[in-house]
């Protein structure tokens, strides 16, 4: 090795060194620990620290709350998420089509993302008043959204789609104005119309950040917790209850740092399965680094 | 041809607009009368009042939330910045022994989900006696800042061609001589992106706020709306107020810093 | 990385320690408490007395945050650390044997005799025991009580009812009779939060069964319980009760009350002085009946409330801590504060027969009685543990996402995983 090249890993290692200490004691560190935590019943308050081995997880394995809560997770991030693409996508073809006033339209359109999910959350609980909420007002039915167990779900994947579609939206966008117009030419020389342009040319071009878009969206709805939390504290008898919500409340509620650390890990083991499928996905389409 | 495109503009900015309704149905509702808000059919309201807003400012705890998730936010950008900045630096330029592994951990990290580490942080923070401290927020933040400025960062930094540096070597510069003079003036608008990504993520984190601080003394703006006090009924108006004095980095940030805020947003994504 | 953590941690404990005993400077004591409501707020007055007796002391005021859930939450994370920020607090009823537990608390055993005691509602000095041991002092008492329209009642020569079949009986015959579509039959809280447990704990009682036995059996007579729920949720299919309830907390439910909707009310004392209010519609109108049972079961108590004084076990001023909290408990304030009209019920029972407190508050006998019969919530430091395990459970019954056999079933199922192992 030349002195150059010592010199190069030196410097190396000086410059990542503070990030990976930081990392290890701010991520992995606890990543570890929780591991550990699942593994006993631990109620800090009374001093309680059991070793109970794999007890937690077998009684999640039968536990009704805690199938409830995954299926209420599921549904939540398959429709969410499916709406997002949808509209995020028919959004950002409409908005590729703008000339001018872009400027002012993304602003309106990334306002919903920007916001801190506790201020969605608020600003929907009063959309949904039963009396005073706006969308009774247009609807003209006094609906009780955040009462009414077949309701909650809905309008919380209602107000995650809002805040959401945006970052979908641009992703898209970004990509379609990277699309040359001679592609369009060709295409219209060809005489293909509207509908087999957008379904042969620009859909296909746009795949890959669908995809990636697919996978920032799933992996952000598995770990949603602030919006349920704050409209709807796992809604009417728990209807709106997703996993990380059911952790958060054993965890803090009930202070059963085990039990509680036992649900964490299997988000956790959850999360890092769908990125990992998607990862790999992503890597045959030869996206990934 | 100019007239339809007009007429398209307009019609986007129409639905944009609408669809940011719930947004303005709430500054709407912050300057609305308490008298007006449970009995209303009116677009705007009859009497324009700034009593929410005087409430908000005058008695809640907002003022002091505000300042601490300016302090906080603030001081996780910094601390995420002067850590995560050489590092993606090292992870893009140089032979670094375990890149690989270390890369796979930074990736991995940004999908930790918060729940996950939220119990052994609390349990830390417990430990080192820093609950209800501005120390321990930006802690916790830094866990999940720090990797997602690394990974925006290497990616930036990686767009700069070799060849400039090359020549500031040929010139004489050492490393950090090029790290300052050439390398950090180019990379400048991908920064200031990845830090406004990074201040707004901070300024709008929750879990870990909600779980780490108990009183006004570190509480930050989420967790102050999230526990807005009402005696017996909701006060909807000083809510609404205290959402929208909540909003005001963010409006900032995607109204007038929109370019670098878009940017930010993009790089993540395409930089897969 | 931890246990350097708490070598630390105990370095700084220990070292606090020294700083225990009672300094001869000048006393400033911190008094934590959630804020009076009421016409008037005597407790400033109160205290300005103590420092007027107790030359060198302080007492500084400062109150707590609105709901229970987080003032629970503050005093727990400000309880465990090591420096005591508060002296003396105010504690709900549900919280001591948990803060007891945690060893949070001072032990006024020694401080306090038997004597001190006895004036105080037994139900109250028993929740401020545990494991033989006295945590805090009896300061405000509740119970859960039903109001109804004395006037409507005696329109159609019925008695107050002492079942709640009969109830629910003579609510439908009475919104029957007056053709009105918006009066209600009975209000309760059926919100998913602590208020429902008192509401469900009532009918567990008056189907003469309980959540925990005294041998720790969670859930003893499930058929019991699967009755008291089935009715629960019955008034609501019957319309005898209107579906919002599943929302409802105190002031939801005291609101229509109060505008002359609903023909009864399950709620608080707290809710009386509110009904005779000079400009309240039902003034004068509002009668005052035990919580019923249920026909051919057992004899209805309401669920005891209330708050308690207690000492922070770290606080650097052990006696004079202890002088305010019997003070503030003791008989001179608690007549200040019951005669200033709070919203609050003084734990001592000779006050409530007292000629002057009568006229000002002429519902106090009754109250007496009830608060005598009247049953406390199970009293374990894991209570927290069993209410917010218990709730949503109890929630999907009445909202019928559950049958109420299933919602018990799997109340109990959790409820033994979670205790077993630490009692």
């Amino acid at each position: 090795m030349t002195g150059r090249q010592r010199a190069d890993r030196l410097a190396g290692l000086a410059f990542v060194a503070p990030a990976a200490l930081t990392l290890a004691a701010l991520a992995l560190y606890p990543g570890l620990w929780v591991l550990w935590l699942s593994l006993q019943q631990r109620i800090p308050i009374f001093g309680i620290a059991r070793f109970v081995g794999l007890d937690h997880y077998a009684f999640l394995a039968t536990d009704p709350r805690f199938w409830n809560a995954a299926r209420v997770t599921v549904v939540f991030t398959g429709v969410s998420v499916a709406l997002e693409l949808v509209l995020g996508l028919a959004v950002a073809l409409a908005l590729e089509r703008q000339r001018r006033g872009r400027r002012l339209a993304l602003s309106l359109l990334l306002l919903a993302w920007a916001l801190p999910s506790v201020v969605t959350a608020k600003l929907f609980e009063w959309l949904y008043h039963p009396s005073a909420g706006l969308v009774n007002l247009l609807l003209g039915r006094p609906l009780n959204w955040l009462g009414d167990p077949a309701l909650a779900l809905p309008g919380l994947i209602a107000a995650d789609v809002w805040r959401t579609m945006p970052f979908v939206a641009l992703l898209c966008f970004a990509r379609l104005v990277t699309i040359p117009p001679e592609v369009y030419e060709a295409a219209r020389v060809d005489g293909a119309g509207r509908w087999a342009t957008l379904a042969w040319i620009t859909l296909p071009l746009l795949r890959s950040i669908l995809l990636v878009a697919l996978l920032f969206r799933t992996l952000d709805a598995l770990r949603a917790f602030d919006l349920m939390y704050v409209l709807t504290g796992g809604g009417p008898a728990n209807t709106t209850e997703t996993l990380t919500v059911y952790a958060y409340r054993s965890l803090f509620q009930t202070l059963q740092l085990g039990f509680g650390s036992a649900i964490g890990v299997v988000i956790f083991a959850l999360v890092m399965a769908v990125a990992a499928g998607y990862l790999r996905a992503l890597r045959r389409e030869g996206l990934a680094a | 041809m100019r007239a339809r495109v007009r007429a398209w503009d307009v019609a986007m900015l129409l639905l944009l607009a609408a669809w940011a309704t719930p947004f303005f149905w709430q500054v709407r509702t912050s300057f609305t009368p308490d008298g007006e808000l449970l009995a209303t059919s009116r677009v705007l309201p009859a009497r324009p009042t700034l009593i929410h807003y005087r409430a908000v400012v005058e008695r809640s705890v907002m003022p002091r939330a505000l300042g601490n998730s300016l302090a906080v936010a603030s001081i996780t950008t910094l601390v995420a910045l002067a850590i995560g900045l050489p590092a993606a630096y090292g992870i893009a330029r140089l032979p670094v022994p375990g890149k690989g592994l270390l890369l796979l951990a930074v990736v991995a990290s940004t999908a930790f989900p918060q729940i996950t580490t939220v119990s052994p942080l609390y349990l830390l923070m417990r430990a080192l006696g820093l609950r209800d401290t501005w120390t321990a927020l930006v802690l916790a933040n830094t866990s999940f800042a720090l990797p997602l400025l690394i990974w925006l960062l290497a990616g930036f930094i990686r767009e700069i061609p070799i060849e400039v540096e090359e020549a500031a070597f040929l010139d004489g510069a050492g490393r950090l001589g090029t790290l300052r003079r050439v390398v950090l003036p180019l990379v400048a608008p991908g920064v200031a992106s990845a830090a406004l990504l990074t201040f707004l993520a901070s300024w709008n984190e929750f879990l870990f706020a909600y779980t780490f601080t108990a009183t006004e003394a570190s509480r930050t703006v989420p967790v102050a709306l999230a526990l807005f006090p009402g005696v017996f009924e909701v006060p909807w108006g000083d809510i609404a107020a205290a959402s929208i004095l909540a909003s005001l980095p963010p409006i900032i940030i995607v109204v007038g810093l929109q370019r670098w805020l878009v940017r930010g947003l993009v790089a993540g994504a395409m930089k897969e | 990385m931890r246990w350097a953590a708490l070598i630390v941690a105990a370095a700084l404990v220990l070292g606090g320690c020294a700083e225990r005993r009672d300094s001869a400077g000048p006393v400033t004591l911190v008094f934590k408490h959630a804020k009076i409501l009421g016409p008037s707020d005597p407790l400033p007055g109160l205290l300005r007395e103590f420092e007027r007796r107790h030359p060198g002391v302080t007492v500084r005021s400062e109150p707590l945050t609105w709901t229970s859930d987080e003032q629970h939450q503050f005093y727990v994370i400000n309880l465990e650390g090591a420096s005591p920020t508060f002296d003396v607090l105010m504690l709900d009823v549900i919280w001591v044997p948990e803060f007891a537990q945690a060893g949070w608390l001072l032990d006024l055993s020694p401080w306090v005799t038997r004597e001190e005691l006895a004036p105080h509602f037994p139900a109250a000095v028993a929740a401020a025991t545990w494991g033989g041991r006295v945590w805090g002092l009896p300061w405000n008492m509740n119970v859960g009580v039903v109001y109804y329209r004395a006037d409507l009642l005696a329109k159609y020569g019925l008695a107050a009812p002492r079942t709640w079949e009969e109830l629910a009986a003579q609510a439908q015959r009475i919104r029957a009779g007056e053709r009105d579509g918006r009066l209600d039959g009975v209000l309760w809280q059926g919100k998913q939060y602590e208020g429902l447990v008192c509401n469900v704990l009532e009918h567990f009682w008056g189907e003469g069964t309980v959540l925990l036995g005294d041998d720790g059996r969670v859930l003893p007579h499930v058929d019991r319980a699967e009755e008291a729920l089935t009715f629960m949720r019955g008034l609501i299919e019957r319309g005898v009760s209107p579906g919002w309830v599943t929302a409802g907390d105190e002031e939801l439910t005291r609101r229509p009350f109060g505008d002359g909707r609903a023909v009864f009310l399950r709620s608080w004392p707290y809710a009386l002085d509110l009904f005779e209010a000079a400009d309240s519609p039902v003034r004068g109108r509002v009668g005052i009946a035990a919580l019923p049972g249920h026909a051919g079961a057992a004899v209805g108590a309401g669920t005891t409330g209330g708050f308690h004084l207690a000492v922070n076990r770290r606080t650097r001023y052990q006696e004079a801590a202890v002088e305010l909290v019997r003070y503030l408990a003791g008989e001179p304030a608690e007549r200040a504060l019951t005669a200033a009209g709070v919203a609050l019920y003084p734990t001592r029972m000779a006050l409530y027969h007292e000629p002057e407190i009568v006229r000002l508050r002429p519902h106090m006998p009754r109250f007496h009685d009830l608060m005598l019969a009247a049953r406390p919530r199970p009293v374990t430091p894991y209570y927290l543990m069993l209410s917010t395990t218990v709730q949503p459970e109890f929630s999907a019954a009445l909202v019928a996402v559950k049958t109420p056999r299933q919602a018990l079933e799997h109340a109990r199922h959790r409820l033994e995983y979670m205790l077993g192992g630490i009692r």
